[in-house]
């Protein structure tokens, strides 16, 4: 016996990935973990309700979305461009990183996370939303609820949310571009 | 008969409904107060838990408590097409709710659609069905209802669009459609059926919204529980005729309005407060009557799902509606169809998939289901809506993939179709 398969085209953190023969119905963290070795994004509840498995997709009109990939099959991403927990810090040209993102260094200058199992979707949940505030800034006095908007879909099982919160207010504040000085 | 002569007969008859209209204007409005004392109710704990009972089956709570609000204080904006009504406070509070109305007041609203200060009540208020509760049962709803927390929350004030902001249009509103006894929609005498009549019919309201209304906002009898859009989703066919037709059971519907929860799917959209506040709280044998009436009783045999039509459901037959399931559903619904065991409906049997007319099944496809709880502690993840991610063209093909496979239906719906409900 064997499953019929589907086959599949993607770019990944740049990188153009197949074609590749993929199970029909295969979900896309598992081509992830298994088949291209990008072990970073976490397989939580399965379900597409914690969200440690998110990755980011970039959409033709230059914006960006998670996208939970437990539930989502890897047809879904069939001929689109992703990027995984391992394409966030910037790199040199022999793949070293060299720095981590913003996101990054302020979740690691604040503690924000202790087990780290869902240390990955909270930086590709927060880079998209610093992202989106590069198109559409909030004015400074929404930070903090937009934040807490953002990221509500984002589970932590050890303490996280305050210290996760707080680093990506600071990030955003920071910037001299993601927010209005208006009301 | 000479013109003349008929001209007078016309005339007549136009004087004589003005003076009976004007008779019934100024009997409401004499009858009518505003102020009075405030009532003193005391019922003895029987007849309060009955009360209680009835009222949760007649589901007063699901419009006359605001979301996050409290529970019979009012609040609940209805639209309709003529403008929204406000549910109003029916605590015994003595200004803003109903403090100072008697046991006959209470009686007056259920059953001829007035308010105690005379005015006309908009059958957002489902008159229309109470008007055949029998006035022991009202009695027992007022003493449950006058023993509740006074909250001195103030009602909304309607937002009509003339001329329907008129409250007088409502007596001769009422004079076209108001009925003693709403049509039975299935065959039946036994006890059972004659209870489960009234519970459905008069205290459920069930046909408030699954029977279509027309222009003027009326029930149409001619076509009991039909099924009809009021609001974004459509309440669906219930005739014994359409229940079959989607694999319904009495067995099926008793657990359905007990639990929220049956093999034929989830409840969800209006109908899912319906379950939380009403029908849960039924007994087993008040819950078999619905079930009995629903169905007849000699209830017609369940149509099984069809075996697929290989043509039209051949792996390549729809192949870009399979994909969009294999990709977006599947991580949850199953390759098979079978959902996750209290956690995910399953797709086979679904009856929203068995229902001829889509609407239920794009709307649910494009804007998701929100995670609901339901008694006995059991709950359904949300579902997302996927209206970003999939075109027109592509959630046609999934709504025709799952029709064909799942719902024994025709693969039909055009993008168009899908188009219009975003």
């Amino acid at each position: 016996m064997s499953l019929p398969t589907r086959p599949l085209t993607l770019t990944i953190n740049g990188k153009t990935h197949g074609p590749m023969d993929v199970p029909e119905g295969m979900m896309m963290i598992d081509v992830l973990h298994e088949m291209l070795d990008l072990t970073g994004s976490r397989l939580g509840c399965g379900q597409g309700i914690c969200h440690a498995c998110v990755v980011i997709w970039d959409r033709d009109d230059q914006t960006s979305e998670e996208v939970p990939t437990c539930i989502t099959g890897a047809g879904f991403f069939d001929g689109k461009r992703i990027r995984t927990i391992e394409g966030i810090a910037q790199t040199n040209d022999r793949g070293e990183i060299v720095a981590l993102s913003p996101v990054q260094q302020a979740f690691t200058d604040r503690f924000s996370f202790q087990c780290g199992y869902c240390t990955p979707a909270f930086v590709n949940a927060a880079t998209v939303l610093i992202e989106r505030l590069k198109r559409a800034p909030v004015p400074r006095a929404q930070v903090e609820a937009t934040v807490a908007a953002a990221l509500e879909s984002q589970i932590c099982r050890c303490t996280g949310y305050v210290r996760y919160y707080e680093a990506v207010r600071d990030v955003i504040l920071a910037a001299p571009d993601l927010t209005r000085d208006d009301a | 008969m000479t013109f003349r002569r008929l001209v007078l007969s016309v005339a007549a008859a136009a004087v004589v409904g003005v003076i009976a209209i004007a008779t019934l204007v100024a009997i409401n409005l004499w009858r009518g107060t505003t102020g009075g004392p405030v009532q003193a109710v005391r019922a003895p704990a029987d007849v309060v838990a009955r009360g209680k009972y009835l009222a949760e089956a007649a589901d007063c709570a699901a419009c006359h408590s605001a979301p996050g609000g409290a529970p019979f204080a009012g609040g609940l904006p209805m639209q309709s097409g003529f403008g929204t009504i406000y549910a109003t406070n029916i605590t015994p509070d003595p200004d803003n709710g109903i403090g100072r109305w008697s046991a006959d007041d209470f009686w007056r609203a259920l059953h001829n659609g007035v308010r105690r200060d005379g005015q006309q009540l908009y059958p957002a208020m489902p008159y229309t069905s109470y008007r055949g509760m029998t006035r022991a049962d009202a009695d027992a709803i007022y003493a449950y209802v006058m023993q509740l927390r006074p909250m001195n929350v103030p009602n909304r004030e309607t937002e009509l669009n003339f001329p329907f902001n008129i409250r007088l249009g409502m007596l001769g509103w009422n004079l076209l459609f108001l009925r003693d006894s709403l049509p039975a929609v299935s065959a039946g005498s036994s006890p059972p059926w004659q209870r489960g009549r009234y519970l459905v019919n008069v205290l459920g309201h069930c046909g408030e919204c699954h029977t279509p209304r027309g222009i003027l906002g009326q029930m149409e009898l001619s076509r009991p529980f039909a099924g009809f859009a009021l609001g974004r989703l459509a309440a669906p066919d219930i005739t014994p005729a359409g229940l079959v037709s989607r694999g319904w059971t009495a067995a099926g519907l008793r657990t359905f309005l007990g639990r929220g929860l049956a093999r034929q799917g989830s409840a969800f959209g209006d109908m899912h407060p319906v379950i939380m506040l009403s029908t849960r709280n039924l007994t087993d044998d008040d819950l078999n009557a619905m079930a009995t009436y629903l169905l007849g009783d000699n209830p017609p045999a369940p149509t099984p799902l069809p075996p697929i039509d290989p043509a039209a459901a051949g792996p390549m037959a729809n192949a870009a509606g399979r994909s969009s399931y294999m990709a977006l559903c599947a991580g949850c619904h199953g390759l098979d169809g079978n959902g996750v065991p209290n956690t995910v409906v399953a797709m086979r049997d679904n009856s929203t998939l068995r229902l001829a007319d889509p609407r239920n099944l794009i709307v649910a496809i494009l804007d998701g289901i929100g995670s609901e709880n339901f008694p006995h502690h059991d709950s359904m993840q949300r579902m997302p809506g996927f209206s970003d991610k999939l075109g027109d063209g592509e959630a046609a093909a999934l709504a025709n993939y799952l029709r064909v496979t799942w719902g024994g239906q025709k693969g039909d719906v055009t993008p168009a179709a899908m188009h219009a409900l975003r």
